[in-house]
This record gives structure tokens, C-alpha cells and sequence, in this order.
């Protein structure tokens, strides 16, 4: 076998195992009721922040816990717990896209993504990323 | 609909500048086509028309780019890209930023480098003027389309930077453009005072010239392709290359600097799809590069030279796609949004992916190739194998940050990895190992065969170096990972080795060093990376009493730490206090002091001002404040902090007193002593008529500090006029509005000041030795630049020769 063929055959084999290997991590859009159903699996769910609900956030009880009740796409509500500080403006967000899985009866989120109206443009969006585990 | 006869605008520049777009067009076609003609018959008036339209296409540029300058600097709201990206108010240093700001200026400085390094290379290719300058052309068509802004239909060709706000489609519905005069007092919204700073200043030229460097070597394999000469365009060809590698990735270096000092990503590199899709040009340009070095001593991989020649500046014009047609959405925090142009951008992107390679396979087998195989005693095939896994490392990050098109083309909803750093760095880890290994030993190699004993002899200090100084890091740094190990080894090699070479083998001749020094600098940028990641600490945990671990142990997190005002608490090897909170304009400033201990006594070290700023158009954020010492930096950032708004920090309540009452407020105790006649008449201007009296209170604070309050309550005629009492240093106003004459009672109205609750959250985190990683970045450009103008002194030499 000549080297060259050799060579094609690493790199095809490298090829392969980087479109398996993000298949395998790449995660799924999914809703709360999927989650609910498999709580073991981390997905993003994508939704707005449900309106008249409280948001918790005290520092001086916990600096790294922040709540909030959140519609998924199916109008299914929920309360989330995200493992980090508020993020700033989060009132004014008008989707968010959370990170995270099911525990328990609440969805417990390591990352959210939101996006806010810009002030003056009806059509733009501002992304807003807050990311709790931040590992090297 | 009343046509309103507007005041007071300049509709001129307007004119002007759409007149420069359509002439940069239509003379950029006409360049174009004039050199495409001119290669077949090799008749001269062609290419000098063809360089005649060049050039007045790059005066239409400049045209546009100083008619753009001149509303910016007049201030002419009246042109939505002016009114949408600079004010009034924005100090003359950030014109610069706002004219890039936005799509049109980003595409317009790119469209400008391009000009820039076509007028350049007009002069110096020679016989291949008419190819290249064919291929640069008619990029410049497609680029001088992007800012056209002609609906045909639905379909509108380009944004047009020149629009007027109140026709644009967006804001022509806003009720003030309705008004003849609305220019009067209208101001711009102003530059984001995000990127308010000189990184916004100096980045974007530099990212982009290196984009349109990789131009160069794409035209000059177009132009090899067209006109048959399939061996001759390596070399006019290489330092082009170089130069495009050196630009880039001090492009990319930067960004990641930004990102570092002024953002808070809490780290230089955070595989976000934007970062993504400029470094892998890069990627593909380094393996270009290095494939014309081999094709140029060697006459070898022609094919794969060329192939990688298209593809990396393919790759830019995809990150163009990926990062201005929205189809990001989600999975990025920093892409454009979308102006209705992924259409033509994917139109740009099929155009120059398919025309050069459907050529490459008619005439693949006109171009020559070899028929023995590479040595593996070579240096070619090292050089080549390093090549393949740049390919592999580009191509993994490509396919992950192109979710969002996949799920587009195959309809899935496929969701970005979670851990996105841990995904990258799974592939990119060993990659870097392999590729450090390679630099180290691939100089020692010699092109066609190296003699086994030379190449061992000459290898092995380096490498029993590297292995020493790696057992010895990995034990004092406590590094366990295995492909950590790996790759602190392997970039170890590769800075020893390269060293090595330029003493022992060049004899230390600068000159000759570019390439050693370069590698020397990619090598200490992995080094400086993998520890200052994998080692960085955060010092700022969680010591609140709530268990988070109940949350599940994958959710643990304790990265920020509450502090009040005035509070110490241990950090790493720090005291940290929380002393102060500084308002500058829309930024607040918060002084964090670390304290270290000596004996007993806690002295100051130094102090960090990490900034939150109320951003009018993105809402809060946060700006990091780091300490940079020799070994470590330490990165402070405020993730969270009540920032006052304005106006909502009083509240008022009614009380109703007699004489000797006492109340308690939130900070202070109030007594009413009695009413006296004001007699101060001079102060309160009153007139002889006005009856006037004051009520005297005792305010004492929680310290037991007493002052007193005299409120004045003052009738003129039947108009009641109270003058309020102000007690700033308690933060309360006293209003005496109501007395009653029967019972002796009186109204006051108290407004006191909302004490915030003045806390920060934070979040400080130690990198260690990240300085070198930078001083990496500046080997690798200065050796990166010897190499270029080395190079260029020989092609120059053999030219003439």
C-alpha cells in the first residue's frame, strides 16, 4: 500500500470522527415536556420569560442562585433555577434560550442565552449570554 | 399622502455617494471584463483599459469612503448610517469606529483593502496582471454589490449606506420624520459605547486587511488555472501568502486581546462561532503556505497547494456568510444581524466556491503532478503531514460552528454542543500536540533525504530539554491531564528545537531566523494557552451558607462571590475589599482593593476598577478589570451589581405631628419641638404681608449625630409656599405642607433616599503565565515578518537573475 493511500485513509477516518463526535455532543431544541421526560439529557429550550412571575435573585443569600418561571414554545411553564448571577436586564428579555436539564419539578439551567429589544429598532435584537461553567 | 417639503437637508452627499457606488461598480465590471478579454488576446489596450477602470473603481471607493467621512464628521442625521451609528456628543477619535460600525462600513473596508492591495499588485505581478486583476475584479464586483441597494422586485441588491432615515425601510414610519423640520434637534443614537474603546479603533482594520490578503494567493491560483501556467504562480505567489498568515493571525490575536482586557468572557478564547469562522482562513492559509514552500523547493503537491490556495479565501467569504446572514441566530453572541442579504452573500459565496474548482477538475489532468512518492526521511512530507492535520483541526471547527447551516439544509434542530470548549479542545488538544511535534523536528529535516545520524545527533538536545522541563512544570504545576502533558511537552520541543536551529544550525543570523522565530512564537502561544487555561483559578468562591449541591453535582458552581461595601474577605492569596463606587457618565466604576497580608497587618497591593456600564442600547454590562503581573494575571469582574437608576431611588410619606411627637424613620429619629415665627425674612424672600412660620425637628441618626431641621411653612394671600428643609448628609427632604391651627398638629412630608443596598457580585479568576501566550503572538509576527522580507529578497535577487 503506498502512503498516500494511507494518508486518505487517516484523514477520511479523522473526517468521520469529527462529524460523529459533534453529532454526539451537539445537543437538541427541545421543550420542557421532552426534558421532563428524559432528565438525564442536557438540552436548550427555547422560550420567553413567563409574565406576573416573580424573579428571585439575592445575593446576600446566595450570590450564584437565580430563579425564574419561563413559557417553553408549547406555552408550557416552568420554573428554572440557573446556577449563576442575574443577568443584567433580564426582565427586559424578550426570548431566552436556556441551557440545562430537568430535576425534579424545576429545570435546573447552567447557561442562558437571551436576546433584548434594542431601544430604537423594532427589528433587532441585542444577544445577551451568561454562562455559568466556565471550565478551561 | 402630503409630499413635506423638508428643512434643512443636505441631499447632495447623498447624490455624490450614490453616484461613486454606481461608478465603482459599473468600473469594476468594466476592469473585470477588460482583464478577462485581455488574457486571450494578448493585445495591451485591453489591460490598460482594465487597469484604467481599476483604478477608477478604487478612486469611486475612496469617493464613497470620504463622502461617508464627511456626514459623519458634519453630523447628517438625516442619512440613517450616520444617524444610526454616530452623534453629536462622540469625540472625533471614534469616527473611525462608527464608519465600520456597521455592515456597509465593514463591507466598505474591506472593499477599500482590496483596492488597496490590487493598486499594489498592478504594480508588481508583472505578465499576470490580467488574471489576477481579472480575479480581484470581479471579487470587487460582488463586493461593490453588497452596498448597491437596488430593489428588483422582492429582491433588493445590497444596503446602501447612503439612505435617508426617513426613507429608509425601517424607520419611515417613525412619527418625527414626519415633521419638516425634525433635523433641528434631532442627534444621532450614537456609536455602542460598548466598542468605545481603541481595540474597536484598531481591530477591524487589521482582521480585515488580513481577510483580504487571502485574496492574493486565490487570485494568483485562479490565474495560474486560467491561463494554463500551473507552476509559476507559487512563487509571485508565497509572500503574499506569508503576509496573509501574519495579518490574520495578529487579526485574530487581537480579537482574542480584546476579548481578554475588555470583555467578559472570562478568558481570550471562547471557540465562539464568530472567533471560529476567522480563525479557520487562517488555519487553511498556514497549511496554503507551507504547501507552496514544498511546491517552490520541491516542485510537489501542486494540486493540494492550489486546492488549499482557493479554499482559504472561500472560507472567508463563508465566515462572511455565517456572521452577516443571521443564520447564526442563537448560537452567537456577537454575529450582525440580518439585513435581508443572505441571499446574495450565498449567491458571492457559490459563485467563487464553484467557478475556480470547476475549472481545477477540467483541466486536473493538465496540472502537473509527481510520480515517485515523498521520503519519509523529508522534509517535504512533513511539511505535508502537517498540512493534513491543519486540514483535519480546520475542518472540525467548521463542521461545529456550522450547526445552525446543517440544521438549515436538513431540517434538524441539532443545538450547539453544551460544553463547547471541552468539544474543541477534545479535537484541538491532540491536534496542536501533533502539529508542536512536527515544528520541532521538520526543520531538522532537509528536503528529498536527511542522513538518520545527522538528524538524531542534532535532535536530541532539544528533545531531552523538552522532556526535562515538562516532568519538571507538570510536577510544580500540578498538570495530571494526560494530553496536557502532552502538549506542554510538545510546544516545550518545538520552542527548544526551533531555538536550537537558529543558534546551532542558521548561526544565529537574524535574517535567516524568521521561520525559527515564528514557530518559536506558535509554540509559546500553545504553551501560554494550556496553562493559563488549564491552570486558571477562581479565587472568588462561594461561601454563602446554601448548599448548591443540592442543585446536582453537574450544576455546582460557586464562581461568584458577594461583597458589601467595606467588606474583606479572603481570595486566593488576597484580602479583597469592596471600597467604592465611582459614576462617570453611563459607566460606574467599582474600586476593588487587594489587600495582602503581612504578619498581622493587611497592606494594599493594588487595586482593580472593573466597570458596569448602563449601555442605553444593550442595557448592563460588564467590563473586566485585570492585574498583570510578570506570572500571573488576576481578572476581576463585577457579574452583578445594583446600579442605580435615576429617579426611582425616593420615597415619600405623610406623617402628621403634634409637638413632642417622635417618629422613626428607616435611619433617623425625628422629633417635633415646636413652631416658631420665621423671621429670616431676607432668606426665604417673603414679603412683609407673608405669614410665615418654621417647625423645628430633631434629626438624630443610628450614630446619634443631631442636627436640626427648620422647614418654613409661608402663606401669601391665599397661595400656600412651603420651602422644604434638605438634609443631604442624612439623604432626606423635609416638607412642612399643612398645619392645623385648632389642634396644633402639622403635616410634613418626608422624602427620603432609598438606601441601596450597595453590594457587588463578583468574580475574580488567577491566570497564570498568559504572558506567554502574548509574548508568543509578538515572536510569532515579528519572525513571521523577518521571514517575509527574506523571501521577498530572494524572489526580488531571482527575478532579476
Amino acid at each position: 500500500m503506498k502512503k498516500l493511500h494511507l494518508i486518505l485513509i487517516i484523514l477520511l477516518a479523522s473526517g468521520i470522527g469529527v462529524i460523529m463526535s459533534t453529532l454526539a455532543d451537539s445537543s437538541t431544541y427541545s421543550t420542557f415536556t421532552a426534558a421532563a421526560e428524559e432528565p438525564e439529557e442536557v438540552v436548550h429550550v427555547v422560550g420567553t420569560l413567563a409574565p406576573g412571575k416573580p424573579l428571585e435573585y439575592d445575593p446576600e443569600v446566595n450570590a450564584n442562585l437565580f430563579s425564574f418561571y419561563m413559557l417553553d414554545k408549547d406555552g408550557q411553564e416552568k420554573k428554572v433555577l440557573f446556577t449563576g448571577t442575574k443577568p443584567q436586564d433580564f426582565e427586559r428579555s424578550e426570548q431566552i434560550v436556556i441551557t440545562g436539564k430537568c430535576s425534579g419539578s424545576d429545570f435546573v439551567a447552567s447557561k442562558i442565552l437571551m436576546k433584548c429589544p434594542s431601544k430604537y429598532n423594532n427589528g433587532q435584537t441585542v444577544e445577551i449570554s451568561a454562562d455559568s461553567n466556565k471550565e478551561g | 399622502m402630503d409630499t413635506i417639503t423638508y428643512v434643512g437637508e443636505h441631499l447632495w452627499p447623498g447624490k455624490l455617494g450614490n453616484t461613486f457606488i454606481t461608478l465603482s461598480f459599473v468600473a469594476s465590471l468594466l476592469a473585470a471584463v477588460s482583464y478577462f478579454i485581455g488574457i486571450r488576446y494578448k493585445d495591451e489596450s485591453w489591460r490598460k483599459l482594465g487597469r484604467n477602470a481599476f483604478y477608477v473603481h478604487g478612486l469611486a471607493v475612496l469617493g464613497i469612503i470620504f463622502t461617508m467621512f464627511y456626514m459623519i464628521v458634519n453630523h447628517m442625521f438625516e442619512y440613517q448610517y450616520v444617524w444610526q451609528h454616530s452623534s453629536k456628543a462622540l469625540p472625533v477619535r471614534y469616527m473611525l469606529s462608527c464608519f465600520w460600525e456597521g455592515q456597509e462600513g465593514s463591507f466598505l473596508l474591506w472593499t477599500f483593502w482590496h483596492v488597496i492591495l490590487g493598486l499594489i499588485l498592478i504594480r508588481k505581478t508583472g505578465n499576470w496582471e490580467n488574471s489576477v486583476m481579472g480575479v480581484v475584479s470581479t471579487v470587487q464586483v460582488f463586493l461593490a454589490s453588497m452596498i448597491l441597494g437596488i430593489y428588483l422586485g422582492d429582491f433588493h441588491l445590497g444596503s446602501n449606506p447612503f439612505v435617508l432615515l426617513r426613507e429608509h425601510p425601517e424607520y419611515r414610519n417613525l412619527p418625527f420624520v414626519q415633521i419638516p423640520d425634525y433635523l433641528k434637534n434631532l442627534d444621532g443614537q450614537g456609536l455602542n459605547p460598548l466598542l468605545q474603546n481603541y481595540w474597536m479603533t484598531i481591530h477591524p482594520p487589521i482582521l480585515f486587511l488580513g481577510f483580504a490578503a487571502t485574496l492574493v494567493p486565490f487570485a494568483y491560483a485562479c490565474g495560474g488555472l486560467i491561463e494554463r501556467r500551473y507552476s509559476e504562480w507559487v512563487k509571485p505567489a508565497l509572500p503574499w501568502t506569508f503576509f496573509g498568515i501574519m495579518i490574520l493571525g495578529t487579526g485574530i490575536l487581537m480579537g482574542g486581546a480584546w476579548a481578554y482586557e475588555a470583555l467578559s468572557f472570562g478568558g481570550f478564547w471562547a471557540w465562539d462561532p464568530v472567533e471560529n469562522a476567522s480563525l479557520v482562513p487562517w488555519i487553511i492559509l498556514v497549511a496554503a503556505g507551507h504547501l507552496m514552500l514544498i511546491f517552490n523547493n520541491r516542485k510537489r503537491s501542486l494540486k493540494s497547494t492550489m486546492i488549499l490556495s482557493f479554499l482559504s479565501f472561500i472560507l472567508v467569504l463563508y465566515s462572511t456568510f455565517l456572521t452577516r446572514s443571521g443564520i447564526l441566530g442563537d448560537t452567537s453572541v456577537h454575529a450582525f444581524t440580518d439585513l435581508g442579504m443572505s441571499g446574495q452573500l450565498l449567491i458571492y459565496l457559490l459563485f467563487f466556491l464553484v467557478a475556480p474548482f470547476v475549472v481545477f477538475f477540467i483541466r486536473y489532468k493538465d496540472i502537473p503532478a509527481e510520480k515517485d512518492e515523498d521520503a519519509l526521511n523529508s522534509r517535504e512530507f512533513w511539511i505535508f503531514i502537517a498540512s493534513l492535520v491543519l486540514i483535519i483541526s480546520a475542518f472540525q471547527v467548521t463542521f461545529t460552528t456550522s450547526i445552525p447551516v446543517i440544521n438549515k439544509i436538513f431540517g434538524t434542530s441539532l443545538a450547539p454542543p453544551t460544553e463547547a470548549v471541552q468539544h474543541f479542545n477534545r479535537w484541538q488538544t491532540p491536534l496542536a500536540v501533533i502539529i508542536c511535534i512536527l515544528i520541532a523536528v521538520t526543520q531538522y529535516f532537509k528536503y528529498k533525504s536527511t542522513p538518520t545520524a545527522e538528524f538524531s545527533k542534532k535532535i536530541r538536545r532539544p528533545l531531552i530539554f523538552a522532556i526535562l522541563a515538562s516532568i519538571a512544570i507538570a510536577f510544580l504545576m500540578e498538570i495530571t491531564e494526560l494530553f496536557h502533558i502532552l502538549l506542554l511537552f510538545s510546544s516545550l520541543f518545538a520552542a527548544a528545537a526551533n531555538t536550537d536551529y537558529i543558534f546551532k544550525v542558521q548561526g544565529g543570523k537574524l535574517k535567516k531566523a524568521g521561520s525559527s522565530v515564528a514557530h518559536v512564537g506558535f509554540a509559546l502561544i500553545m504553551l501560554g494557552a494550556l496553562i493559563s487555561m488549564s491552570k486558571s483559578t477562581v479565587i472568588s468562591q462561594n461561601r454563602s451558607t446554601v448548599d448548591l449541591s443540592q442543585l446536582g453535582k453537574d450544576f455546582s458552581n460557586n464562581e461568584n462571590i458577594m461583597l458589601y461595601r467595606g467588606d474583606t474577605v479572603p481570595m486566593g492569596d488576597y484580602y479583597v475589599t469592596y471600597k467604592d463606587e465611582e459614576e462617570k457618565g453611563i459607566d460606574h466604576y467599582f474600586e476593588i482593593e487587594y489587600l495582602e497580608k503581612k504578619g498581622e497587618t493587611y497592606t494594599p497591593a493594588f487595586s482593580l476598577h472593573p466597570l458596569v456600564q448602563d449601555n442605553p442600547r444593550m442595557g448592563l454590562l460588564a467590563e473586566p478589570s485585570t492585574r498583570h503581573q510578570i506570572h500571573r494575571d488576576i481578572y476581576s469582574h463585577v457579574t452583578y451589581a445594583p446600579v442605580k437608576k435615576k429617579g426611582d431611588e425616593t420615597t415619600t410619606k405623610t406623617m402628621t405631628m403634634k409637638q413632642g411627637d417622635t417618629v422613626f424613620v428607616s435611619t433617623a429619629r425625628l422629633i417635633f419641638e415646636r413652631i416658631e415665627q420665621e423671621t429670616d425674612r431676607e432668606r426665604f424672600h417673603l414679603k412683609d404681608s407673608d405669614i410665615a412660620v418654621s417647625a423645628v425637628i430633631h434629626v438624630t441618626d443610628m450614630k446619634g449625630e443631631t442636627t436640626t431641621a427648620k422647614p418654613v411653612y409661608s402663606i401669601r394671600g391665599s397661595y400656600i409656599i412651603p420651602e422644604p428643609a434638605e438634609l443631604p448628609e442624612y439623604g432626606m427632604k423635609l416638607n412642612f405642607t399643612a398645619i392645623d391651627t385648632e389642634t396644633g398638629k402639622i403635616t410634613l412630608e418626608l422624602t427620603e433616599q432609598v438606601k441601596q443596598k450597595d453590594f457587588i457580585v463578583m468574580r475574580a479568576i488567577v491566570f497564570p503565565w498568559i504572558n506567554v501566550l502574548w509574548i508568543g503572538s509578538i515572536l510569532m509576527m515579528i519572525g513571521s515578518i523577518l521571514a517575509i522580507l527574506e523571501r521577498r529578497k530572494k524572489s526580488s535577487a531571482s527575478a532579476s537573475s
